[in-house]
């Protein structure tokens, strides 16, 4: 058994058990293993390469499954663009314990982690990735999904360099009752990208508004190169500190002379939601003012 | 940013003369100091002057004594909190939208009790006033929200409000804010700070934004994209002071007359005028831009013989506040920050300039609310300055 760097621990899924299981997949291998989710990639019979997602819910949560289930496969209905398609969802009894599955459409290129690693992104690069997931939040947030877990992991810069937000696995649809217990400590959230509500699980506050911060830490990431509430951090606690008390340090980018896309990613980034643009549609307008502006210059 | 007239106490032959010189203006009209007829009688009379007309019903302490209020026919006279949201309430909004109806108010002021803390107590109240208001009269709604210093101070209580008001969006807000220690000018930088916070995070909801029984240390509000801040003539409209709608008080005494120094932002009694003109400086005690009610303080050489008493002082007051009011709004949220810490530096060195000569505010002084100012604007700037910045042209 093994533990992730937050001591998670890690139960690899037997593959003999996986090709018995879903009888359509060939080429089974192994991408990401950890925490609460294993990721294979796999080629289905009819619609290609693909990705399967196992996700183990933490035991409290177990019960949930199936609402969680029914969540996901919502979102296979949904006409949210850049988010890989969902071919099929369902819940089974693994060798380590009950699984919801995720059959999702492969998407080739990068992930933005590792994109970062060779330095911060451009104008162009920032400009087109603030779009692309802006245009996803709007779309979710008019479906009133809530993703949850934006961070550069999660996104995904095809050959084209469209970026696509995947993992919608622990998507919290709105109109449905919590898929978290109520007497969670905590929700889903990655410290030093999920907003301060989240993990506060102030549930009254989640909305739309949580996926413009993480949104607004990604994009200070991009244009920085580093996470300052992860950068140098002692532990997770510490993170979550930060994004609490500490205001990210304004950013200043040479092309951005008026500092019109740092007050954006200011704005996306307050700790309390009502300081942020208030929609998310409101967000991309703004993104689009500065775009043309820019364009104009 | 406009000035709106805060009725209290001797306020109506006030409230004529000054909407007849501007030519219109609003008037929140005070339960409490006057009776149904006068409430009648003066709102139309300021609406044939051109101005128009507000109803404070006033019902920050439903269990209040004060027998002036509790008089009215609005006012429930069998208060239970936990039975008040059935036909007592009902009852209440439907005089209330009556009362409203005959006043040709343009906002139907919902009441709202003061809230100690923002709980989910005080939440389902403020929803059972709101809804019950809606089920009672086809006005636009202001809802009031009424809160002591320590809920205004606390980020997730303001939080707690501003979640709500997303989910439940109206008209228009009317705040009433306890300030610390009851104060006429607070020295607390985070009870400046969060009003400014919760006033801008109200107006981006696009709903009108009225900060009452507010004084000239509410001009920052020109930041936060407030509508109008609402004044009037005694302290205790300048302020929130609830022992005020407690119980029936002593009428105002006669008190020191206070000359409003605007680019001070200081109010200094006739006695030191009278050292700052033998000093030479009264060339500079002149207000800027003038009001035209402090001339004959000025025309002769010692201004606590000029017969200059409290009514010009009120009215002097709040038409320099008026016009700084109206001129703190700029085009821009940032030159509008910029104006505002431009006037709070004018006024420092004249604070400082004065006390040198021996000319001082006493307790009207503004030099203990500038760094509270200062500081307020300054998180309002770090927080939602960004997008403020951004949608400025729809709210100023």
């Amino acid at each position: 058994m093994l533990a992730n760097e937050f001591g998670d621990h890690l139960i690899v899924v037997d593959l003999d058990w996986l090709a018995s299981s879903f009888p359509d997949l060939s080429d089974i291998l192994p991408i990401t293993q950890g925490g609460q989710k294993d990721v294979f990639g796999c080629k289905h019979r009819q619609h290609g390469r693909c990705v399967l997602k196992l996700i183990r819910p933490r035991p409290i949560a177990q019960q949930y499954l199936d609402r969680e289930c029914e969540a996901v496969s919502r979102l296979r209905a949904l006409a949210v663009p850049n988010i890989p398609e969902i071919h099929d969802v369902g819940t089974c009894t693994s060798p380590v314990g009950p699984v919801l599955w995720v059959l999702e459409e492969f998407v080739p290129g990068r992930d933005l982690s590792e994109i970062l690693s060779d330095g911060p992104l451009g104008e162009d690069q920032l400009l087109a990735l603030a779009r692309d997931l802006l245009t996803t939040a709007v779309s979710a947030e008019s479906l009133e999904i809530v993703h949850r877990d934006i961070k550069p992991k999660n996104i995904r810069i095809d050959t084209e360099g469209k970026a696509w937000l995947i993992d919608f696995g622990i998507a919290r649809v709105l109109d449905l009752e919590s898929i978290t217990p109520t007497d969670a400590v905590s929700g889903p959230c990655t410290p030093g990208y999920s907003a301060p509500e989240q993990f506060r699980y102030d549930k009254r506050e989640i909305s739309g508004s949580s996926d413009l911060f993480a949104i607004g830490v990604v994009l200070y990431e991009c244009a920085r190169g580093a996470n300052p509430f992860i950068e140098g951090a002692r532990d997770r606690l510490e993170i979550l500190h930060r994004v609490e008390r500490d205001p990210l340090p304004r950013l200043g980018l040479e092309w951005d002379e008026d500092g019109k896309f740092c007050d954006l990613v200011m704005a996306l980034t307050q700790k309390r939601p009502y300081q942020r643009p208030r929609r998310c549609k409101d967000a991309l307008e703004w993104l689009d003012s500065i775009a043309n502006e820019t364009e104009g210059q | 940013m406009d000035l709106y007239l805060q009725f209290g106490w001797g306020m109506m032959d006030h409230g004529r003369k000054l909407i007849k010189k501007w030519g219109g203006g609003v008037s929140i009209l005070s339960a409490r100091d006057l009776t149904d007829e006068q409430l009648v009688s003066l709102s139309r009379q300021l609406q044939e002057l051109g101005g128009s007309v507000l109803l404070d019903p006033q019902f920050y302490l439903p269990r209040s004594q004060h027998h002036r209020l509790t008089a009215h026919a609005y006012w429930p006279q069998d208060y239970e909190t936990t039975g008040f949201a059935g036909p007592a309430m009902q009852g209440m909004m439907t005089t209330l939208a009556q009362l409203n109806s005959t006043l040709q108010t343009t906002y139907f002021i919902v009441p709202g009790e003061r809230a100690e803390d923002v709980d989910e107590l005080w939440l389902d109240s403020q929803r059972d006033l709101i809804n019950t208001a809606r089920r009672s009269t086809d006005q636009p709604l202001m809802v009031t929200i009424c809160l002591s210093d320590s809920a205004v101070r606390d980020v997730e209580q303001i939080s707690r409000i501003m979640d709500e008001v997303s989910e439940r969006p109206v008209d228009a807000y009317y705040l009433v804010l306890e300030k610390p220690r009851t104060a006429y000018l607070t020295d607390d930088p985070v009870w400046v700070a969060r009003c400014l916070d919760l006033a801008a995070g109200l107006r981006r909801t696009l709903a009108e934004v009225v900060v009452g029984y507010s004084n000239h240390q509410q001009l920052v509000m020109a930041c936060s994209g407030v509508t109008a801040i609402a004044s009037g003539t005694y302290a205790n409209v300048r302020s929130f002071p609830l022992s005020k709608f407690q119980a029936q008080q002593g009428r105002p005494m006669q008190r020191a007359v206070w000359y409003y120094y605007p680019q001070a932002l200081s109010e200094y009694r006739l006695p030191y005028l009278d050292i700052a003109f033998r000093k030479g400086l009264r060339e500079e005690l002149l207000p800027q831009p003038e009001t035209g009610y402090a001339e004959p303080l000025f025309a002769g050489s010692q201004p606590s013989a000029s017969g200059w008493s409290e009514p010009q002082a009120f009215r002097h007051y709040l038409c320099a506040l008026r016009q700084q009011a109206r001129g703190a709004v700029q085009s821009t949220f940032d030159a509008t920050l910029q104006s505002c810490r431009a006037t709070l530096d004018r006024a420092e060195a004249l604070i400082q300039h004065l006390g040198e000569h021996g000319v001082y505010a006493e307790r009207r002084t503004f030099a203990k609310a500038l760094l509270a100012n200062r500081s307020g604007l300054n998180v309002l700037e770090q927080t939602q300055g960004p997008v403020l910045r951004h949608e400025w042209s729809t709210l100023a």
